[in-house]
């Protein structure tokens, strides 16, 4: 009786390991080792013309390569593969896809992306594909069919789609800024009024049409609303004060007048609150309130003017500032709440105008008039104070501000003659010039 | 010789100094032009002696720059040699013949790897591989490691990838032993979350990753 229980005993002990090692294998997982220390590579991509299915998508395909070649190569994190590589058979669906022929030099790509378009009476399709060259067999990393209406407006937004679908995946899942829009000043209809155009330059368009003056727009972290600062006259009185702008509702939205000069509102990260400059008691000092102008309390007291503020939009929990109390306008970074005010220390002298926080709170952008020259931008690591040149001698460039992949500045500069909006990598690389017409100045990226 | 304005008075007997310095503005003893030392005599330009004609002998080639250590080490890697990280491409289990040890569970680290997933889920999908890698290097922020520290071991952090692509169980398996770039390290691999989900053509529910951090100024 006792060997045979005894017996049994180690049987179910056998049989329970057995049941255990098969668990822990079923639940053993994929796994893989990589590592950093030399940089970051690019990836390296090819993308050949988009096959135009039907006649009518023959225009369109052109807009829609071109828009996603410049976004794609824009990216900062792409490295393009110049198309007289190419070998000759393009493909249009995975099937048709040789990995062999692209990985191959000259061309030496890493992955393609390449697609069809459709257009017809129900509108314009396109077929993407985004395949590893090296894994043809694999199914590819991107296949995704994107709809719109048969125009040139939406063929280009079908490339921002593709684009930012593609960037995502090969700089792991930080969206792409394709889809992004800027609102600045322009005055070119007469009037300083907001306006809003795609990260690219297109699709310009004015969205206030106030007839007095707008200035220093800024978005909302949900790019649903603009906070700019406005000259409304109200009985009798035009004076200067804070505006919001939606979006969605296409109007001005209601926000409390406040006494003196108002101006340079900035968001809060989590978009509850605006922190402005307002001289309500005389001094320009900065305050912060709720969106609807409620709970307005000061966050600054020194003496001189001080504006321009921003919120770190990692943590909001930090501020950074200009003030002029120690006789010339320079940085100052406090606590949101306005304790802990430290003077930001430049190794030179001269005007520190316009910060704009990145998005992931490390880095400080702003302009600075050194003694020696001209406002150009710079851009300032907050923790070891570190300092990179991004434009010189190149007229005035003012008013950065960071695209939120942290990876693109927009600015104003006079560099052609007259004030226009542009936009760079955030190391100074690759300037691009977006606005032509009149005077265009204080551009904002939005948030999404 | 003495010098005094009561020199003229000779009923007063001056006392003599103790000891006569000599004066210092004025040296008399010799000429008003001093005479030049004897010059050297010209060396002899064409007394150089002929050197004795040796055979030459190759001297060691000057190093000016510091080579590439790649260049410098000729030993080819042994076959069986487990690449460590040269920030190339990902390494990848080749096949799903992985070995197991011991009983440690699915997130131990190194070489260890189950057998009943795909096992290949590198060189599937390793567009994705190269995506984690790029985004945690973009944000592995070196700044905010100790300004002292000049070079670390290498760290080495674990995590897992859910399917929607969030950064789960963050641990450092391998530690540099500098504080500062363990922790940035760690922030790195969390500032990444969440990560692009996992493809769709992967059929496991997450992935583990064990990810190497070296550093050096």
């Amino acid at each position: 009786m006792k060997p045979k229980t005894a017996v049994a005993g180690i049987l179910a002990v056998v049989v329970a390991l057995a049941t255990l090692s098969t668990a822990q294998s079923a639940r053993a997982q994929d796994w893989f080792k990589t590592g950093t220390g030399l940089g970051v590579s690019k990836a390296r991509l090819a993308v050949p013309d988009d096959a135009a299915r039907t006649t009518a998508a023959q225009p369109l395909a052109k807009t829609f390569h071109d828009v996603l070649w410049a976004d794609l190569e824009y990216s900062g994190i792409i490295d393009m593969v110049s198309p007289s590589f190419y070998p000759l058979s393009v493909p249009s669906q995975p099937s048709e896809l040789n990995g062999q022929a692209w990985a191959a030099a000259p061309a030496n790509a890493y992955m393609v992306a390449y697609g069809n378009l459709t257009a017809d009476a129900s509108g314009l399709a396109f077929a993407g594909y985004l395949s590893d060259v090296h894994n043809p067999s694999a199914p590819p990393a991107l296949q995704k069919i994107y709809r719109a209406s048969a125009t040139d407006a939406d063929a280009r937004k079908l490339a921002h789609e593709f684009a930012d679908d593609i960037v995502a995946l090969l700089s792991g899942g930080q969206p792409g800024i394709a889809q992004t829009q800027i609102t600045y000043v322009s005055a070119r209809n007469g009037n300083k009024e907001i306006w809003v155009m795609d990260y690219d330059g297109a699709n310009q368009h004015q969205v206030t049409h106030l007839r007095s003056i707008s200035l220093t727009p800024r978005w909302s972290p949900d790019a649903t609303r603009i906070a700019f600062t406005c000259y409304v006259p109200y009985r009798g009185i035009t004076s200067a004060q804070i505006c919001i702008y939606s979006m969605p509702l296409g109007r001005l939205t209601a926000f409390p007048r406040f006494r003196g000069t108002n101006s340079s509102p900035a968001w809060s990260p989590d978009g509850s609150q605006i922190a402005f400059m307002s001289s309500e008691n005389g001094d320009p000092e900065i305050y912060v309130a709720n969106t609807d102008g409620s709970h307005m309390h000061r966050i600054t007291f020194a003496a001189g003017v001080n504006t321009s503020p921003t919120w770190n939009p990692k943590t909001g929990q930090q501020m950074v500032f200009v003030s002029d109390r120690g006789g010339v306008p320079v940085l100052y970074l406090s606590n949101s709440d306005g304790s802990n005010v430290q003077k930001l220390d430049l190794p030179d002298m001269g005007y520190v105008i316009d910060p704009a926080w990145s998005p992931n709170g490390q880095l400080l952008a702003f302009s600075w008039q050194r003694p020696s020259g001209n406002y150009d931008i710079y851009v300032m690591d907050i923790v070891t104070k570190q300092l990179v040149e991004l434009t010189r001698d190149e007229g005035r460039n003012e008013r950065p501000s960071w695209a939120p992949d942290g990876r693109h500045l927009t600015f104003e500069s006079t560099r052609t003659g007259t004030r226009q909006i542009w936009t760079m990598l955030a190391d100074g690389s690759e300037p691009r010039q977006l606005t032509f017409e009149g005077q265009s100045e204080s551009p904002n990226w939005s948030p999404k | 010789m003495t010098v005094g304005i009561t020199s003229s008075v000779p009923a007063i007997p001056l006392p003599h100094p103790e000891v006569e310095t000599p004066s210092r503005v004025v040296d008399n003893t010799d000429g008003l032009f001093k005479s030049e030392p004897m010059p050297l005599p010209k060396p002899d330009l064409e007394a150089v002696p002929i050197p004795k004609f040796e055979k030459e002998k190759k001297k060691p080639p000057k190093i000016t720059s510091r080579p590439s250590k790649l260049l410098e080490n000729p030993t080819p890697p042994p076959p069986n040699a487990v690449p460590y990280g040269n920030g190339g491409r990902p390494t990848v289990p080749v096949s799903a013949s992985t070995f197991t040890m011991g009983n440690t569970g699915a997130t131990s680290a190194g070489l260890i790897a189950g057998g009943a997933g795909q096992g290949d889920f590198g060189s599937r999908f390793s567009w994705y591989v190269e995506a984690v890698q790029r985004r945690v290097s973009s944000n592995w922020i070196q700044s905010a490691i100790d300004p002292n520290v000049g070079y670390a071991p290498r760290v080495t952090v674990t995590f897992t990838i859910l399917r929607n692509g969030s950064v789960t169980n963050v641990q450092i398996t391998q530690s540099s032993n500098v504080p500062s770039v363990d922790t940035s390290a760690v922030r790195a691999v969390e500032a990444s979350s969440p990560l692009q989900p996992l493809p769709p053509a992967y059929s496991g529910s997450n992935v583990n990753v064990e990810f190497y951090f070296d550093y050096h100024r």
